[in-house]
Parts: structure tokens; sequence; C-alpha cells
């Protein structure tokens, strides 16, 4: 097991070198030399056209469980921005660090990497790994999946976390098959229970919830939902920082990004991050119908929502849409207008304190998943609402 | 692959065909399976209720959504019925059944509207030239052109010995190069949106089809009849006037075939009007099952109470098995080639459709004020399958032309037709004794005596008497058949009863059945004969038919229970 | 060109009910369907095929034999040829250990220039099969596509949705892309002349072995992850409903909420 130059079939190519993602081979008289920065991501097998590198991958069964420490977390950046999923995300690592005894491990890459050192120690990382070269700050698998993966073989964290967005869902399963291990998606609960992380997700279409585990293989790898854990600053790590020796030739040379479009303004909330949503949805009829919510949003300092069925009859962006395959979300205060609450919105929307259903027909579902309901027309409901909250919340 | 015609097809005389012609190769479960997905998912898509709704309430055809289930990239429905060597996909009876009914249960007026195609094409496809079929058949598949099937008059419904349309030749020398047809048709569905009519017209020994195209000049087309139902079908009365048609447009090349290839395919076309019946019916009766266990009153669901079930679901369900198992028979004798099987097609007609609209009636009951307004369906389903009760032969020729051959039939057996089918039913009850074929055995048996009766006292020569014996025979025959159909291994994936049901169902349409022969028929012969009531019970065995009755609602206890299951609520 | 599309059959989850008796998912009566993500996928393969003379689509699927019918579907809606993997071996996979026999298959059949993949069935809402199966491929992966083109020197273009916008990003071929639906697709219906062409087309029944893969990679014994227990999710508690006629209703709620504090605090 392992990995090794065939000196006879190597013919100095050199290849193998500008592959590797981690600057670990060399050339000796003529012939490649694999160094201690090795990995064993298996990056260079593919560069190589004399076939001359002989490479078993570690099995992820066949390893020491316990010599496997550190939940780590990926930490997404966008555009040199960290992503509050991070934060998310490494409060829960430090949770369950805790009950395990063990550290919190970071790997953020991109521009936004060293200003982030100090808001991920203050929630809880005690080391970080990172890259602060900008050729990051976009997303590419190709870039960022071997780098993520050497990692995790060189320093055999025991649990690896991931948000699952976009991104994170193109990366984590990129890595995990490269090591071989288990992943879960989706995760809207984690625990630790005799030492193995329990891992709780909705599954077919939301209607049940599974609590998987992967008992035998190193590390256990999940994806979290933005949103779902709460980021709890204040721990005040200091942590260690370590900066990746990368190979400066190395990049996804079969991928090129061609345009981005941004349809949301830089640096603005989502309906990820309002206090007070107002959803609208099939209910609603049309586009110009979203106004009533618009108005009772304002009113509240909150965003306006959107149920699949919105979204698809092209009354709403996409990127309002909260339920299974839109967004989660988890405010305060989430008013449901006009949407019957079928199964895949709830996985979206559960997440909320308290929870006001609207909506004429007294069957529909939405008011099983509600804390207050009102039985009745929304667009006679809704105004009415505007214009007490803003009586009885003077004149706002 | 095509399969070959046989001798006999290149038509010249009048001898009837046999349904063999042009055969349709049946497709495979699977293929079926798909077929029928696709219908239901494109109508889910492109036909929903509200639409439906709306349509219906306007009297529109959607002749644009039509052509575009012709279209062979989008749906290409026509060319389920055409035969596969002119372009089409050449579907069996079974599945052509299959297909009517789900036609049905979407929209009956798109379903008519289809159907009219295919039945517009029948004489060519039945009597043309082999240019003729070249031509047209392979143009309607190609082009999805819609057809008109114009034989009725004003004069002439039922009876197209009346026909008043007429053609004269045209001659250039002595060669006939054409026609000129004068004449109204009535009640012509797709009349107005046709591209080609097939026209019935009189000619010098008979009536001959002949193949019409719409813009022909001098004819005029009345607006679009305001319906009752199926008002998203198009039908309108149109006339003629000296219209020029060319002699290749005459369909078989000769004179005075119409009425042979007219009523060739009585058998078929009948079988799927019955399929009509059947898919609103079944449509129908599924929204009671499903409302009726949700809907509360009393301290309890609709569904768990007798009063309603046994009315209003269960004998609806029963007669609609019992149809659908008979038009499954048929249709199999159809595609093994035992004949045209006209007069089977009468009864499967006559009882599919009775079946279907009284079940649609007993649903706007059963949903209440519900079913009384537009939005829940019900209402337009019973207005829609009124019409199976009136086209492709009114329920009241049905009835005449079971009665007349079933007349002729037990005279030229000596009187042994039904005690044939009598000891079918003694034979079957031997081997499985839990499907009702000892009533039915008994009915048959009765029938028989009534036949008897009716000969022996010349009661026939009362119209009254001939319909009646025609509603009686048809009664027997599908609960005969019925009982044969929940005796089987296996059942046809059309049904979605288990055994247990199956049987039940059998048992109660057995006993239902009986009981009216036997009560119906000697009434008969008593109100239009002369006989001894005491004797008449005796002979026909009465009693035991009373006595049978025994059991009749805790098997509707079990039809109840069981079907909330097959039909559950959404 | 070589296009192959992965597609799967599930349950149609919008009509899966839970009992409400005993809190199991209550399966009879739900359709099976193609996943729609997938219909989306391959519909996009189709669209490229009916721009070129020159491309062959495979449809491939991993499942019991009922999966059957999802293929004939796909054959029904244009695809050339279909292969079933379908093998008790197969039974209790993971998202890896599937990854690992579609894969496997992928490269008995020679592999190809595009592989297609619906971003996520709507069972398992893993969306991992398709970046798995890339990197056991090595090949290169655009996910979350929502529209694929071909440049004209046979680069594959593809518009990824993002959370905040898209990108249009451009590989070289092989490369595996998963697809997600524009929220205005309708799912094309099989028409009657495909679905006879498809009962002729070349379909195959594969099993384990020719998947070339280690069989304790496979099924039960190769997947990594195990599911420990299924259970509904949590109810809510009872809902508090406003009576009272529109306006007093929405005072009441409006007063309550501010009450609590849930409206009306910090902001």
């Amino acid at each position: 097991m392992g990995i090794e130059i065939i000196r006879e079939k190597c013919v100095g190519c050199t290849a193998c070198v500008k592959g590797c993602p981690f600057n670990a081979i060399s050339m000796k008289d003529g012939k490649a030399v694999i160094g201690p920065e090795c990995t064993l991501c298996g990056a260079c097998v593919k560069h190589c056209r004399s076939d001359a590198i002989e490479f078993e991958r570690p099995r992820g069964k066949e390893v020491d469980r316990s010599s496997y420490k550190g939940v780590w977390v990926y930490c997404e950046t966008r555009s040199g921005r960290l992503m509050h999923s991070a934060l998310e995300l490494v409060s829960k690592a430090r949770e369950l660090a805790d009950e395990l005894g063990e550290d919190v491990g970071a790997m953020v890459f991109g521009s936004a990497a060293p200003k982030s050192f100090g808001i991920l120690g203050d929630h809880g990382a005690d080391v970080v790994h990172f890259s602060s070269e900008s050729r990051f700050d976009e997303y590419l698998t190709g870039n960022l999946a071997p780098l993520v993966s050497g990692l995790v073989l060189k320093h055999r964290p025991s649990i690896v976390l991931f948000p699952a967005t976009h991104t994170g869902r193109d990366l984590a399963p990129r890595v995990a098959a490269s090591l071989a291990v288990g992943l879960t998606a989706d995760c809207t609960g984690l625990t630790v229970q005799d030492g193995l992380l329990i891992q709780s997700r909705p599954a077919f279409g939301g209607n049940i919830m599974a609590d998987i585990i992967s008992p035998d293989v190193r590390p256990q790898m999940a994806t979290v939902r933005p949103n779902v854990f709460k980021a709890k600053g204040g721990v005040g790590k200091k942590p260690d920082t370590f900066e990746v020796n990368l190979n400066e030739g190395m990049k996804d040379a079969a991928v090129r990004i061609i345009e981005i479009v941004r349809t949301s303004k830089e640096g603005a909330k989502g309906i990820e991050e309002a206090d007070v949503i107002v959803g609208g949805g099939g209910g609603m009829r049309s586009s110009e119908n979203f106004k009533v919510l618009e108005e009772l949003a304002e009113t509240l300092g909150g965003a306006v929502g959107a149920s699949r069925v919105a979204v698809d009859a092209g009354w709403r962006p996409r990127s309002d849409q909260i339920g299974q395959t839109g967004k989660t979300i988890s405010p305060r205060l989430y008013i449901a207008c006009g949407i019957s609450g079928k199964i895949q919105h709830q996985v979206g929307m559960r997440g909320s304190e308290v929870v006001v259903a609207i909506n004429k027909d007294p069957n529909a579902p939405i008011f099983k998943v509600a804390d207050y309901g009102i039985v009745g027309d929304l667009f006679q409901v809704v105004p009415a609402l505007n214009e007490a909250f803003r009586e009885l919340l003077g004149g706002g | 692959m095509a399969p070959s015609v046989p001798d006999g097809c290149a038509r010249t005389g009048p001898e009837p065909l046999m349904r063999g012609c042009g055969a349709m190769t049946g497709f495979d479960q699977e293929t079926r399976d798909l077929i029928l997905e696709s219908l239901r998912e494109y109508a889910k898509q492109n036909l929903p209720e509200e639409y439906l709704l709306e349509l219906d309430h306007e009297g529109e055809f959607p002749r644009e959504g039509l052509k575009k289930m012709y279209e062979h990239g989008t749906l290409g429905v026509h060319l389920l019925l055409i035969p596969e060597e002119y372009g089409g996909l050449g579907a069996s009876t079974y599945d052509a059944y299959r297909v009517c009914e789900h036609l049905a249960r979407i929209d009956l007026g798109i379903a008519t509207g289809i159907f009219a195609t295919f039945l517009g094409l029948d004489p060519i496809r039945v009597g043309a030239t082999d240019e003729q079929k070249e031509i047209w058949v392979k143009r309607v598949a190609e082009e999805g052109l819609l057809v008109s099937y114009a034989a009725t008059e004003a004069e002439a419904g039922s009876d197209l010995g009346a026909l008043t349309t007429t053609a004269k030749r045209v001659y250039e020398g002595d060669r006939i190069v054409g026609y000129r047809i004068s004449g109204s048709k009535q009640w012509i569905s797709n009349g107005g949106i046709a591209d080609i009519h097939l026209v019935l017209a009189r000619v010098e020994m008979g009536v001959s089809w002949f193949i019409v195209p719409a813009d022909t000049e001098g004819i005029k087309y009345g607006k679009p009849e305001d319906k009752h139902g199926i008002r998203l079908a198009n039908t309108v009365a149109f006339t003629m006037d000296d219209i020029f048609v060319p002699v290749e447009n005459l369909v078989g090349g000769a004179e005075g075939l119409g009425l042979s290839q007219a009523q060739e395919v009585f058998g078929y076309t009948r079988l799927m009007v019955a399929a009509f019946g059947l898919g609103a019916g079944s449509e129908a009766l599924e929204r009671v099952v499903r409302y009726a266990q949700t809907r509360v009153q009393a301290g309890g669901f609709l569904m768990d109470k007798q009063g309603y079930t046994h009315k209003l679901i269960v004998p609806h369900a029963v007669k609609l098995a019992a149809a659908r198992a008979y038009i499954e028979h048929v249709a199999h004798r159809i595609d093994e080639g035992d004949g045209d099987l006209q007069t089977e097609g009468a009864i499967a007609k006559y009882f599919s459709t009775n079946a279907g609209n009284a079940a649609a009636e007993a649903a706007i009951q059963a949903l209440g004020g519900y079913g009384y307004v537009r939005e829940y369906m019900v209402e337009k389903i019973k207005r829609d399958v009124k019409i199976t009760q009136i086209y492709e032969g009114t329920n009241e020729i049905m009835e005449m032309t079971i009665a007349r051959n079933r007349w002729q039939d037990h005279l030229k057996t000596r009187s042994t037709l039904f005690h044939e089918m009598s000891r079918r039913m003694t034979r079957l009850h031997e081997k499985v004794s839990n499907v009702g074929a000892d009533h039915m055995s008994l009915a048959l048996n009765g029938l028989n005596v009534i036949f008897e009766r009716c000969r022996q006292q010349k009661l026939t020569r009362n119209q009254h008497v001939m319909f009646k014996l025609g509603e009686l025979s048809a009664e027997a025959e599908v609960a005969m058949v019925f009982c044969e159909t929940a005796a089987m291994d296996e059942y046809s994936d059309a049904f979605p009863y288990d055994r247990e049901m199956m049987k039940a169902m059998a048992r109660i349409r057995a006993r239902q059945a009986a009981h009216k022969i036997l009560l119906e028929g000697i009434e008969l012969v008593m109100g239009a004969g002369s006989g001894d009531a005491q004797i008449m019970v005796e002979e026909t065995r009465m009693y035991q038919i009373i006595a049978a009755q025994k059991g009749m609602v805790q098997d509707m206890d079990l039809v109840a229970t069981k079907i909330k299951e097959v039909f559950r609520s959404r | 060109m070589r296009i192959i599309v992965c597609v799967k059959q599930v349950p149609d989850t919008t009509e899966v009910r839970i009992d409400p008796k005993t809190n199991t998912l209550v399966r009879e009566g739900v359709e099976s369907i193609l996943n729609p993500y997938d219909q989306f996928a391959l519909e996009e393969a189709l669209r490229l095929k009916a721009e070129r003379d020159d491309v062959r689509i495979t449809v491939l699927s991993m499942g019991p034999p009922q999966a059957r019918k999802v293929l004939l579907k796909s054959l029904a809606l244009g695809a050339d040829d279909a292969v079933l993997l379908s093998d008790r071996d197969f039974a209790g996979s993971d998202t890896w250990a599937t990854s690992v026999a579609l894969s496997g298959a992928v490269r008995e059949m020679g592999g190809a220039d595009i592989i297609f993949c619906g971003l996520q069935a709507i069972d398992g809402d893993t969306a991992q099969v398709g970046p798995e199966m890339a990197q056991l491929l090595d090949i290169p992966q655009l996910t979350y596509a929502e529209r694929v083109s071909l440049t004209h020197d046979l680069k594959v273009r593809a518009e990824q949705q993002m959370e905040d916008g898209s990108r249009v990003l451009e590989s070289d071929t092989p490369v595996l892309v998963t697809c997600v639906p524009t929220p205005s697709f309708v799912p094309k219906v099989p028409p009657m002349p495909g679905i006879l062409k498809a009962m002729s087309k070349p379909y195959e029944v594969w099993d384990s072995k020719r998947t070339g893969a280690d069989p304790s990679d496979l099924g039960l014994q190769g997947s990594p992850t195990q599911v420990r227990r299924t259970y509904s999710p949590p109810p809510r508690g009872e809902v508090v409903m406003i009576p009272g006629d529109t306006r007093e209703a929405s005072r009441s709620l409006a007063r309550l909420l501010i009450d609590r504090n849930i409206v009306g605090g910090a902001d």
C-alpha cells in the first residue's frame, strides 16, 4: 500500500512534477522521486504517460480508526468573503470536538483566508489550514478537491464537515470518493454517541428522517445545510495557522470559467439571513400580488420568500425559494401566505422559531407545522395584519 | 413486418368481410402501459380540469389542442388506431378499448373527436381499393388529417335505409368521371373542422361512401350545435348542393357497397363506445369513493355508511366491472378473428353505456351539493356520458338488434341457445362454486322458458316484447361472462380488484341479473300473452332465485370495505 | 459523439404520505417514476443529439428489474440503447457503492464524451452519485447545470446555477454534468411512435461482474455509511387557530406576536 515510482519505466518527462498539488515530486538523475510532502492523493498517476507510478490508495476500511482525531470544517469563501456557514459549522464542530476531546480544524482558501483567522478562532477553531491565493476565490472543483483530499489524508481528522451549498455539494462527494469514505448529505442534526458521529437528515423528499452512521471508515464526512446550526462566537481561541505548500502551476486544467453573472446585490441579505420572512405560494396567483407581502415584510423589517409553486410559475426568482430544493431558513418569524405546506416546503422552513400560516383551506398541511393560524383570504388578512402592526408598533 | 392482407380484401363484391382485414397486431403489456401512462401524463400537463371546464362552459372545440395531440413528436395519439402498414401503430381491439377508456376518462368530447376520425376512416380501411387505402389512410397517419363520418341525416338516424343524400353519375363520354352529391347531413362529429368527410350517399343500386374534401365547393356548414354534453366535441350539420366528387373518391371503386362497409365494423365501433361508457362511469365512481372517505356526516365517513355505499357505490362498481369483463371478452374474440361480433358489440355498448350513465347519475347524488356544481366534474361527466346511449346506434336500436339476433339464434338452435348457456354455467359452478354461476344457470334456464313462451304464443308480434327480450338477453349474457371472468386464475391488469372482491361482485351481479331476468320475463309473458303465473314461477324456478339473494348484503359490505383500499383518498 | 445518461427509478415522493398511526412511510399506491432531474438531463442530451447527426445516447440505470420501465421510457423519448445494472449484489448500496457500480459500468461501455446525471434523486436527495462517479472515472465535473451546449471545437459549456446568480463554465471532454431543471421545465411525454420504437432498441441487463468492481466495494458490504434508524420528523405541537373575522383575527395575532417579543423587538 502506498506509492512508488518504477524507475525502469520513468522517462523523466516531469509531467508528474507539474501535476502534483503539493510539490512533493522532484527529479533526481533524470528520474522522478516522491518526497515526504506526498499526501497520497494520487493526482500524479494520471499525468504519467509511461505507467511508471504504482499507487495503491489506502482503503478507508483498513485503517486504524483511533488514530483519526480532529473535527474539521471546510470553510466556504466567495469572492473574497468568508461565508456565514463557516461560522455555523465551526461552532458545531467545537461542540462535537468538546464532546470527543479533540481539536477543531478549519480549512479556508482564497484571499479571505488571512482575515478570517480571528473570527474562526472566536468560534472555536484550534487550527487553520489555508492558502491565501486569489485563484481560490472562484470555486473550481479541480483546484480544491485534490487540495482538500490531500490535507485530510495527511492530517487524518475523524470528522469533516462541509456546508451543503452548491459548492459544498460539488466538493464534498468528490473528496469523499477520492478517499473512499462515506458522506451524508444535508444533515440537520449531528450528535456524538459512543464516539460515533450520528448524522440526521431528511429523506424521501422530507417525509422521513434518517440517522446515518459511518462505523468503520474514517473520516466521517457530512454536509450541513446553512441556517441549521447557530454560530456561537466568544470562544476566544487563537488558532495555529498553516499555509499549504502548493504547486504554483497546479490548477484545474480541464475546466475554465467563461462568465459570472450575479443576480443579487453584493452583500445583500438573502432570505437565509433574514429575521422575519413573509412567504407566498400558489395562493398568490401572480407576481404583482406579491406586493402585499412586500409591504408586510417592510413593516416588520423582513424579507419575502416563496414556495416552489410560486418560483416555478415565474412569480419570484429562484433565490427566494424556500424548501427541499430551495433554501433553508431559520428566522425568528415566518409567515406563510397561500402556501399549502407540502412536505418539501416544510423541510426548508422547519427551523423557523415561530410559524404563522394564512390559508383559506382549513385542511392545508401548513397548519400542521404552524404555531398560529388564520383561515381566510390572504388578500384580506395580510393587509389587515399590516395595518394592525403599523398601528401597534407606532407608525412603523 | 406488416401482416399480409388476406385474399378477399381486394373488394369487388358485397360479401361480408372478416375483421382480420388490415388486421391490427396487438401490443404487449409493457408497451400498452407506457402508452396509457403517456395519455394520462399528457392530459395532466395539457388538459387540466380548469381548462376542460372552461371549454365545456363555452362549448369550445380545442382544434389546436387536438391537432397537437396528433403531432408525431408530441403524442401521435391517432396513430394508435391505424394499421401498421399505413404508418399507424396497429393496436389490437383490446389495446384500442383500453385507449378509448382512458380517453373517455380525460374528456368524452375529446375522445369523440379522436374516435370520429377513426370512424371516418373505417369505410376506407375495410372497403377501399388498395390505392385508396394507400393514399388516404397514410395521409391521416402522416398529416394528422381530421375526418368525419357523415352518414346520419335529419330523417335517417337509426334508419340508414331512409337516406336521402344522392350521388348522381357524371359522364365524360361513356366513362364515369365523378359524382354530383346533394343532400344534408346532421349531428356529424368533427363535421365543422374535418379535413375530409366520409359521406354516405344513395347511388343507383344501394348506397356508397365517398371521400369528400371539406373545402369542396358547394358545402355549407351550420353552426356547431350547442349541446347538453360533450361540449368539447364539434358537432354540426352541413348541406351539399350538387358538389362534385371525382370518381377516384368512390370508396371501393364500385357502387352499392356502402351498407356492408358500414356494418362490417359495427362490432368493433360499438365496443369502443362501450369503452367510453365504461371510462366515463368509472371516472365518476372513483371520484365518489375518494370523496366519501373524507366526508364526515353524522359522526362517521360516508364511505362507512351502508345507506350510502349500498345504493350509490356498490351496485355501480359491480355493473362497471361486469361491463369491463364483457368488453374484454368481446375484444379478445374479435382479435382472435372470431367473426365481426356485431350482436356482442351491441350488448357491450348497451350494457356499458347504461352502467356508465347510472354511475354518473349516482355520482352527483353521492357528492350532494358538491356534485351539483361544475367544479367537482361529476355533473359534466353525467352530461357527457349521456351521448353514449344515443350515438353509434341508440340503445333502443341495440335492444332491437340484440333481440332480433338472439331470437333467430333461439329458433335456429331449436330452443337450445340459452339452455346451452345454462349448462355452461352449471359446469362452471361445479369447478368454481363461489362466483354465482349457479344463479346464472337458473337465470339462463328461466330465460329459455320465457323465450319459449314467447315463441309458442307468438308474443314477438309485440315490438315491446322484442325490445324487452333484447334487454334481458343482454343482462343475462353480461352476467354470465362476468361469472366466467371472476373464476379465472388471473385477471387482466385493467381490473384493480383482488379475487375475493371480484368473486363477490360476480355473485352480486348474478343475483341481481337473475332476479331481473326472471321477474321481468315472467311479467312480460303475463302482460303480453296468457299463462298461469304459478306454473311460470315453478318452471323458471323463481323461488330459488329469491332464495339465492341470501348473502347479498354481506357481499355488498365486502365490496364497500375493499373498494376503499383500491381508490384511496388523496 | 457518445453520451451516457444515468437515470434512476424513484417513488413519486410528492405523493408519499406518512401513516399517522404507525409513523411509517406509506409506499403502496405510490407510483414509481423516472427521477425528474434525470428526465431533464436526458432531454438536455436529446437536445444536443437533435443539433448533430453523430450522437449516440445510452441510458444507464442501477436498480431492480422493474427499473426497466424508466429505461423504456427513456428509449421512447429518444435514447438509442439502454443498460440496466441489476444484481442482488447491489442491494443496500449507499452513494459510494452506487458510484462504484455505475462508474464500472461506464468503463465497461468504453466511456463517453459526456456523462449526464440529474443533480439528485428525489428519494435520496444527496446529489452525491454524480460527483463521486466523476472522481472514480477521473474526469472533470460540471454540477448544477441548467443548460448545456457544445462549442464549435467540441468543448462542453454549462450554465451553472449558483446561490447568488450563475456562471458559465467550459470543460474539455470527457466530462460529467449534473443537471438541474429550469423552473419552467415541463417533462416531455413519450409520444406513441417513440414508444413503439423503444421496444425494439438494444436493451441489456448486466450483473455485478460487468462492472469490474471489487465485490467488497458493492452493495451493503461495500457501503461505508449505514442507516441506523428512520423516524418521522418530530411534530411541532398543536397550532393555535386565531378566531374572529379578518379584522379581529389580524389584530389579535399582531398583538400576540408583539406581546411575546416575536415582532417589534430589537429590530
